[in-house]
């Protein structure tokens, strides 16, 4: 009777969960399909108005319609050429700075024993955390026609607008991202090579020239490429120091909002796109080769510096620190002190922002960017693990598309928004949903690579288990890798959250009259003249930026001591 | 799991703050070219005097205004635009963007300063002007010009600066007024023959930076970081009461001018909010407003600000509105070719 009744529960259970089965097969496809139509809507229909709007006559898809007249005349008229040379040249030499500093300091932070390397380590990261305007502006106020050091220190003419502003603050902008991948690919090279080769009797110089400097070649590639992808595609620093120097990005913008051409706007993304991509495929390409160049045998164990390379590396570090602090220093400052350099008294005048956005569109970015974490966070959590599934669908695919958004400038992203997505039928135009899934999407390939790499490191016999045990895709998903996943879960939401209060680029085509956000409000006030409200602009986000790292930091530090208490996690 | 889902609370807290609070208010949504420091102020006022409208409005530049209405030609985001420069809006009435609309009080502006078909009324005229650093001038020994003219002396290399005519409506006014007064018979001739153009190439010997904006160029020589500053005049007593050491100058030649004026957008949401607006903007207590900072209003009877010479005092160069406007494309077309580098 008893076991009647136990053998009946059983046929019973097994049931329900065989239509769950039946219903779990369904749920990576439609997950798949999901994200792909998010990647086709919002990512490949607004580059394709573009690319529609710059061959086809008034963006009619028609044969007759065909024209190259608008490539024609940017390739013809000798001041927008131009923006491309400039663009190629800004952007060629900052990849050669940025790859040799960070290479050097990256150097220096894991195969010397020079001291303060947690310091550096956070310095280098701290111009993620400003809107790529920051650089411009300390070095308009450093070094500017009426600059601290030039006109008050020097007394010279000379000044930093031009190409030489902008490289300069392209590569303190630069240096964290090209900083992340260096560290990693030399952290990661068996070190015990450049032993054997100095004990077999070979010089220092040979030892970087011959073992260093090629164990390593993928990272500086790597590097470099997204040096020079951050660099061509971005609007912030060239519009505010660069003067009359136009680069691409810039260009985009003065043909739309000057001159009304939407055609040569979209011509000019395309030509954009072309080295973006370019840089993009290559790095992509060569992320997947290092992984075969990172050994298991690598060790931690430096053997102790030389003092004169020490004292060396050590003081370079230095320099390379103290410049980026002293441009937050220069911002931060310039934003409390009442006419920079004249009158140094303190005041809180400038952060009575004299526009309509004001403290308003403070309070819109900071939502704007809480709900961009978590929606760009989990979207990319779950699109990850439609990857990482055992049965997965259309994996390569997905894949492909969702590393795209990279590659695509944040400008002609908006350009596009506004081409695609202006129609009555789209109620999300002119809301604040437009640009919250514009900087999802804007920055959904980091998002879904950490997602990944995260994933990889959980044990798969957990899902194992739990999937033996009767545990369907839905409830491995949310009670075993999404619990586990929480200190990843967390990057993400900093990286989106950070993006979101610093983006420029891919939002000032989508501001409007009820959405202000601040890092737009910056370059308003900055061309408008106010350069110490765009200072204190800057200032706030900042801060505002660092409060949140702090909360999510003190949080992280729990979640990660439950997580090592479960020790569930691979090492 | 239990702090995630305090994250997803969180998260729809932050959704429901979006939405906003249900208003009973009508909204109404502006785009204006108004310079941001005096927008802030009307706005203020604006919300005392219509209690009932929920004023939602953003500050573009005079070219980014019109890009941005011409992109939402068939969504209007817009109600109206306020303050925004009549060459621009000329250009925009063929298109037929603009509704016509009179507003209340239209009888009181004087046909000048209004389109006879209703299409726009202007609220204030603003005039070129030139802003000077006197501790620069003094510093280099440099003389204090009187006219364009006097801006070719090779002493000011490189410390002009100018806005660029192609973002900012200032620049434009400079450029046209000299396309008008430098050759009397530029309505006969293609824009790209004008005398005055060899006048803009010495000129472009000695200019420092073409600029997008045109208040810009006064504020960053008030900073010192030019010696001369081609703007408009209400920067100037804005700066002048900071205490920037500075000093205007308004061309001998004449003063360029332009209107700043209202319309009503074809497709407006809330067609019956903008009017109500748009009566408010042209009201004599809004003039009065306008007129703190403003050169001159175009309500009869209200006098500029006080630290400003009075608007009949002025020589002003002789604006031509509709050839302006017609060739507006031309003309930074062929400015653009020349002096962007």
């Amino acid at each position: 009777m008893n076991s009647q009744q136990r053998q009946d529960t059983t046929l019973k259970d097994y049931t329900v969960s065989s239509a769950r089965m039946e219903f779990d097969k369904f749920i990576v496809p439609t997950v798949t399909l999901f994200i792909l139509a998010l990647l086709f809507f919002f990512m490949l229909f607004p580059l394709w108005m573009i690319l529609k709007l710059s061959f086809f006559k008034g963006g009619v898809l028609a044969l007759d319609n065909f024209t190259l007249s608008h490539f024609k005349q940017y390739f013809t008229t000798a001041y927008t050429l131009r923006s491309l040379w400039h663009s190629l040249y800004i952007s060629g030499f900052t990849t050669l700075i940025v790859t040799v500093l960070i290479f050097f300091f990256a150097y220096a932070l894991t195969r010397t024993t020079i001291a303060n390397k947690t310091f550096f380590k956070n310095i280098i990261m701290m111009p993620l955390v400003a809107p790529s305007i920051v650089q411009a502006l300390a070095l308009i106020y450093l070094f500017g026609r009426n600059g601290l050091i030039t006109s008050h220190f020097f007394e010279t003419d000379w000044n930093i607008y031009g190409a030489t502003g902008i490289i300069v603050s392209e590569v303190l902008y630069c240096l964290p991202h090209a900083f992340v991948i260096l560290f990693t690919t030399l952290s990661a090279v068996d070190i015990r090579l450049d032993e054997a080769a100095e004990s077999l009797g070979a010089s220092p110089f040979k030892v970087f020239t011959k073992i260093t400097l090629p164990s390593a070649k993928y990272g500086i590639i790597s590097a470099a490429a997204l040096t020079f992808n951050l660099t061509i595609t971005d609007f912030g620093n060239p519009v505010v120091i660069g003067g009359n120097y136009s680069v691409l990005a810039t260009e985009i913008y003065a043909q739309v909002t000057n001159l009304y051409r939407f055609d040569l706007g979209a011509t000019i993304s395309i030509i954009l796109l072309i080295p973006s991509l370019g840089a993009f495929m290559l790095n992509y390409y060569i992320s997947r080769k290092s992984f075969s160049m990172i050994s298991g045998a690598a060790r931690p164990f430096i053997p102790p510096t030389r003092p004169l390379k020490k004292f060396l590396y050590s003081s370079f570090c230095y320099t390379v620190a103290l410049s980026i602090i002293l441009i937050f220093a220069t911002v931060i400052i310039g934003s409390f002190v009442k006419t920079w350099p004249y009158d140094w008294s303190l005041t809180l005048e400038h952060y009575k922002f004299p526009s309509i956005g004001g403290y308003s569109a403070l309070w819109t970015s900071l939502w704007i960017s809480l709900i961009v974490g978590v929606v760009g966070s989990f979207v990319t959590l779950v699109a990850a693990y439609a990857m990482e599934t055992r049965r997965p669908y259309l994996k390569q695919i997905v894949y492909f598309f969702s590393v795209m958004p990279a590659a695509i400038p944040g400008l002609v992203m908006g350009l596009g928004y506004i081409l695609a997505f202006n129609k009555p039928y789209y109620w999300f135009y002119g809301t604040p949903w437009i640009v919250v899934i514009n900087i999802v999407i804007c920055n959904f390939t980091l998002g879904i690579l950490s997602s990944i790499t995260n994933l990889k490191n959980i044990d798969p016999s957990i899902e194992e288990a739990s999937i033996s045990l009767g545990g369907d895709t839905l409830s491995t998903f949310f009670k075993i890798i999404f619990p586990l996943s929480r200190v990843a879960f967390i990057q993400n939401f900093t990286y989106f959250f950070m993006r979101s209060m610093t983006t420029i680029s891919a939002v000032i085509f989508l501001v409007s009259a009820t959405v202000h956000l601040a890092a737009i409000e910056i370059i308003m006030l900055d061309n408008d003249g106010w350069t110490a409200s765009a200072n204190a602009m800057c200032t706030c986000i900042i801060a505002i930026v660092f409060v949140m790292l702090g909360l999510l930091h003190l949080f992280n530090k729990r979640v990660g001591n439950d997580a090592q208490n479960t020790s569930l996690i691979n090492p | 799991m239990k702090r995630i889902s305090t994250f997803f609370i969180l998260t729809l807290a932050a959704l429901s703050c979006l939405a906003g609070p249900i208003m009973a208010k009508e909204t109404v949504v502006v785009y204006t070219s108004l310079e941001n420091e005096e927008v802030v102020e009307y706005i203020k006022q604006a919300k005392e005097e219509l209690p009932d409208l929920d004023i939602q409005a953003i500050r573009l530049s005079t070219g980014e205004l019109g890009a941005r209405i011409l992109a939402e030609k068939n969504n209007p985001q817009a109600d109206c635009v306020w303050g925004w420069a009549v060459t621009n809006l000329e250009e925009f009435v063929p298109r037929k963007m603009i509704k016509p609309y009179k507003p209340a009080g239209w009888d009181k502006i004087p046909a000048h300063f209004k389109d006879p078909g209703g299409n726009w009324t202007a609220i204030d005229l603003y005039a070129a002007a030139f802003v000077i650093n006197t501790k620069t001038i003094e510093k280099k020994k440099l003389p204090t010009p009187k006219g364009w003219k006097d801006l070719l002396n090779p002493a000011y290399k490189d410390k002009l600066i100018m806005p660029n005519p192609a973002s900012s409506g200032t620049g434009f006014l400079q450029v046209a007024s000299l396309l008008e007064m430098f050759d009397p018979d530029y309505k006969s001739k293609p824009v790209e023959e004008n005398n005055a153009w060899d006048f803009l190439k010495k000129l472009d010997a000695n200019m420092g930076q073409y600029i997008k904006s045109g208040s810009k160029p006064a504020k960053l020589t008030a900073a010192g970081e030019y010696a001369i500053g081609c703007s408009f005049a209400y920067v100037y007593s804005s700066l002048k009461k900071k205490g920037f050491p500075v000093a205007m100058v308004l061309p001998e030649e004449g003063a360029g001018f332009e209107l700043e004026a209202n319309a009503l957008l074809e497709g407006a949401r809330h067609e019956a909010a903008a009017k109500k607006f748009l009566d408010w903007a042209i009201s004599k207590s809004a003039m009065n407003g306008y007129a703190k900072f403003k050169l001159g209003v175009t309500y009869p009877g209200i006098p500029g600000p006080a630290d400003m010479p009075a608007l009949d005092t002025i020589k002003l160069a002789p604006m031509d509105f509709p050839w302006q406007s017609k060739n507006r494309s031309k003309i930074l077309e062929v400015w653009s070719n020349l002096f962007l580098h």
